[in-house]
């Protein structure tokens, strides 16, 4: 198929060798459209395909029909081979060799860092975003009666006030009202996740009824504990959460608390090295909150100087 | 040793293995072809006998276990979980290493070290010989990698799974364990029984009680009970404590104190429970004595 | 059969091989199976060398069975129970996909550690096989975090729990385990994220480096050859000892016959 020649001899082809094709193309699409749309165009399409086939199929047999010419060798055109070019690299202080793979790898490196950097960022984020965690309504300070611990069960990320249980959210922890304090009520609010790797730690003491408060998707057990036990490896803490057997490595996380329209509403967590004290007069050495496992105090809080 | 030596070695077996050696198809691929049909034959195998003895309820085990448990809770209190088998090893050495400082060795610094050991392995060794019984460390090594890593995941496939179902074996254990009839025996013979206020015509309602006591007051997070239970912190097995004959004084006052009692015991002290329940958990102890 | 063949029969031959022939000319891939399938082994290689191929065969299977559970699963913490269910109760063979993927991953693993204990005791990590006993360790550890990612998918009990203690171990490292475990759930609590992200880990990234890695070692065993059992007679590579066997005329040149020495290598 001859493309866009320069002879003079050409005057023959009826159309620019490269037209023919291009309308027998046009026609086709002509003639789907028209299959879908309307018979004329149907019919235009169709007379434009055979026409321009017809032209099309006359114009590349040309070279069969006529006798064939000896080719003519007009390559005087060619180039001068640029022979002078001579290295005159050393003249240069640059190379040109250089100058390319300098900007190769250059650029190649900025692709790189342009595709990675948010690419992995997206998945790496969430390790440095600080994830705040929302309030937890669980409802009237009259559902903790005064030194009993009350087991509690909650949404810890909610939506609508409708999340069906059980879900991605729920959450349970140990809440003992203390009484008051200074005309500020006192509570001891545990979370249930052991500190040793995160297993669910266990009230050891007989439970009462569960009832559910109203509006809220909250559920309360009463419970006598004597401590906290952890069956997965034998983690005990006391009832103020201090760790006295086995392997965690500090006391229970807690939780912070307020109180809005006489409701308890639970805020974020923190970390606990020890508490000293029972109850109200409990004084609290609290950190912000580690993952399990990793120490908050003590000589080996230095293997994790980055957490703090 | 010289790396010409290696050398050397390596192009006198490659010489063997052009001249004497046979073609790898047909003749080896036959041996992989039978053993990898093996495999697959033994994957299906498994796999129809884990489906067709087990239900569709979640937690209806067959021989290979259930097909599913519950949907996952993050707010349970009851669940002790487990890893896959093959990480039963790793598994039961964070319950060997108890100590808060310790913890460490067993999550990070022993599977670190092993791995590291593993890794150097071909550059530790660069010895030529290779037949095990001239390579005295190699199998010393072999021997202890293979025993402890059975013995590991032994134990930790056997390591007691917690308490979750006891509530429901309760009346199997009364049953079992003639509970009621030892009772009746238990509180007659008792020396304090009547001090206590206990009365043989008490015996069912006391043994009952007991047995809740002993599942919601989450002694089987150390204790084992008839296998149900964990074991925790050299907590003894409690299926016959009865046989130890210490009598309801004793189970009373150690239930309270237990360091005073049970000299170094790790146990916590339950004297917040009324003196009915620390009756009742007393009764059901000194009233168990296996079968 | 006549050994030469006749023009016809040539022509047919020709004609049936011939798309075989433009691909090797384009791509050298008959060329390269060959090199493969007919190079030659030790002839004391039997059984035990098995195993290597029978964890390759047990790792196709996941990858199957995974391709086909990935198309009924559903990786958001609210449907991903329910369609586990529905694979193993209701879909027609969806047990038995289910099951070789769940119990394939044992048996994956059992061969894996049986292969590696079958190699170190050949010794056959040594020179020049230490690139691919390396290669293989990496392989184990990628198979044992494949095992844990797969683990959470089925959104149970066990799964969840299994994987907080699994994801705190990770977060006792010193100094960079908080952020590990971090990145591994996703976040600060593990949830949605988690799933996704184990997801993700599972289905991609650690099989595609599984993939990689095992055509890798697969290339060097085949490249650089299977040893020999170590006690064999017949071992390649054993020392040899030109050994005068008996005397013979002055016709015929003595007879010299190659043993293996007491102690071969």
């Amino acid at each position: 198929m001859t493309d866009n020649s320069e002879h003079p001899d050409e005057g023959r082809a009826w159309l620019s060798p490269s037209l023919a094709p291009l309308a027998f193309a046009a026609g086709l699409i002509l003639v789907l459209i028209g299959l879908v749309t309307d018979y004329i165009v149907f019919g235009v399409g169709i007379a434009i395909a055979v026409v321009a086939g017809f032209i099309w199929v006359y114009n590349s047999s040309r070279d069969v029909r006529e006798a064939p010419e000896p080719e003519v060798a007009d390559e005087a055109t060619v180039e001068p081979a640029p022979a002078a070019r001579a290295p005159a690299q050393s003249a240069q202080r640059y190379s040109r060799g250089a100058l390319l793979t300098g900007a190769t790898i250059g650029l190649g490196g900025v692709i790189g860092v342009a595709v990675t950097v948010p690419i992995l960022g997206f998945a790496v984020a969430p390790v440095f975003i600080d994830q705040g965690e929302d309030d937890v309504d669980l409802g009237p300070i009259g559902n903790f009666p005064e030194g009993q611990y009350v087991i509690a069960n909650f949404d810890y990320k909610r939506v609508n006030n409708e999340v069906e249980a059980p879900s991605v959210a729920r959450r349970t922890a140990y809440i003992r009202n203390n009484g008051f304090v200074d005309e500020l009520p006192s509570f001891t609010i545990l979370s249930n996740r052991c500190v040793h790797l995160g297993c669910p730690v266990q009230p050891a003491g007989p439970t009462g009824d569960a009832s559910d408060v109203d509006g809220l998707s909250v559920t309360l057990v009463p419970v006598q504990p004597a401590n906290f036990s952890c069956p997965c490896h034998g983690g005990a803490y006391d009832t103020e959460g201090n760790r006295t057997a086995g392997p965690p490595v500090r006391a229970l996380d807690r939780y912070q608390f307020k109180i809005v329209n006489g409701n308890l509403v639970l805020a974020g967590r923190f970390s606990v090295s020890e508490v000293d004290g029972q109850g109200s007069e409990a004084k609290i050495k609290a950190y912000k909150l580690y993952p399990p496992g990793t120490h908050v105090d003590g000589p080996d809080q230095w293997m994790t100087p980055l957490v703090s | 040793m010289s790396t010409k030596e290696q050398r050397d070695d390596f192009t006198r077996y490659k010489r063997d293995v052009k001249k004497e050696g046979k073609r790898f198809f047909p003749y080896a691929v036959f041996h992989d072809t039978v053993m990898s049909l093996f495999v697959v034959a033994v994957i299906i195998g498994l796999a129809a006998l884990w489906f067709f003895t087990s239900g569709e309820e979640a937690g209806d085990a067959g021989i290979l276990g259930p097909r599913y448990q519950s949907e996952a809770d993050p707010a349970a209190i009851q669940f002790v979980p487990r890893p896959d088998w093959y990480f039963f090893f790793l598994f039961y050495l964070l319950r060997i290493f108890k100590w808060p400082e310790s913890v460490i060795l067993g999550t990070i610094g022993i599977p670190t070290i092993a791995l590291i050991l593993l890794m150097v392995v071909p550059f530790i060794d660069r010895r030529r010989e290779r037949r095990l019984l001239r390579r005295p460390v190699a199998m010393v090594a072999s021997v202890l990698v293979i025993a402890s890593l059975g013995i590991l995941t032994y134990k930790g496939a056997t390591a007691k799974e917690g308490a979750a179902g006891a509530e429901d074996a309760i009346p199997e254990w009364i049953v079992d364990g003639n509970l009621v009839e030892n009772a009746e025996v238990v509180l007659s013979t008792d020396p304090d029984a009547a001090a206590l206020d206990a009365d043989p015509g008490d015996a069912e309602t006391l043994i009952e009680e007991g047995a809740e006591l002993l599942v919601q007051a989450g002694c089987l997070n150390c204790h084992v009970y008839r296998n149900v239970g964990a074991q925790n912190l050299g907590a003894p097995d409690l299926t016959e404590e009865g046989s130890r004959e210490r009598g309801l004084e004793w189970q009373i006052g150690h239930l309270k104190d237990p360091p005073a009692f049970s000299g170094g015991s790790l146990m916590p002290s339950f004297a917040t429970l009324t003196d009915d329940q620390l009756l009742s958990l007393a009764v059901f102890l000194e009233s168990s004595r296996g079968n | 059969m006549a050994r030469s063949k006749s023009a016809r029969q040539q022509q047919l031959e020709e004609l049936a091989l011939a798309p075989v022939e433009w691909l090797d000319e384009r791509s050298g891939v008959v060329q390269g199976s060959k090199w493969f399938l007919f190079r030659k082994v030790p002839r004391d290689v039997s059984w035990a060398q098995t195993l290597g191929s029978a964890t390759l065969t047990a790792f196709i299977v996941q990858l199957v069975t995974g391709v086909v559970l990935a198309m009924y699963y559903k990786p958001d913490p609210a449907a991903a129970y329910d369609s586990i269910l529905a694979i193993t109760n209701d879909l027609t063979w969806g047990w038995l996909a289910r099951g070789m993927h769940r119990w394939g991953a044992s048996v994956f693993i059992i061969l894996l550690f049986f292969h590696m204990g079958r190699v170190f005791i050949y010794g056959a990590y040594k020179y020049p096989r230490e690139l691919n006993w390396l290669v293989g360790v990496i392989i184990l550890l990628l198979s044992l975090a494949e095992g844990f990612t797969g683990y959470l998918l089925p959104w149970d009990q066990t799964a969840y729990w299994a994987t907080v203690v699994g994801i705190n171990i990770n977060a006792t490292a010193p100094i960079a385990g908080p952020f590990i475990a971090d990145f591994l759930k996703g976040g600060a609590e593990i949830g949605g994220e988690t799933l996704a992200r184990f997801y993700s880990l599972h289905m991609l990234l650690i099989p595609g480096g599984l993939i990689a890695l095992i055509t890798l070692h697969m290339y060097l065993v085949t490249r650089l050859g299977v040893a020999s059992p170590p006690w064999s007679k017949e071992a390649a590579g054993r020392e040899r000892v030109e050994v005068e066997t008996r005397k013979r005329g002055l016709v015929e040149p003595r007879r010299r016959k190659s043993v293996s020495r007491k102690d071969q290598t």
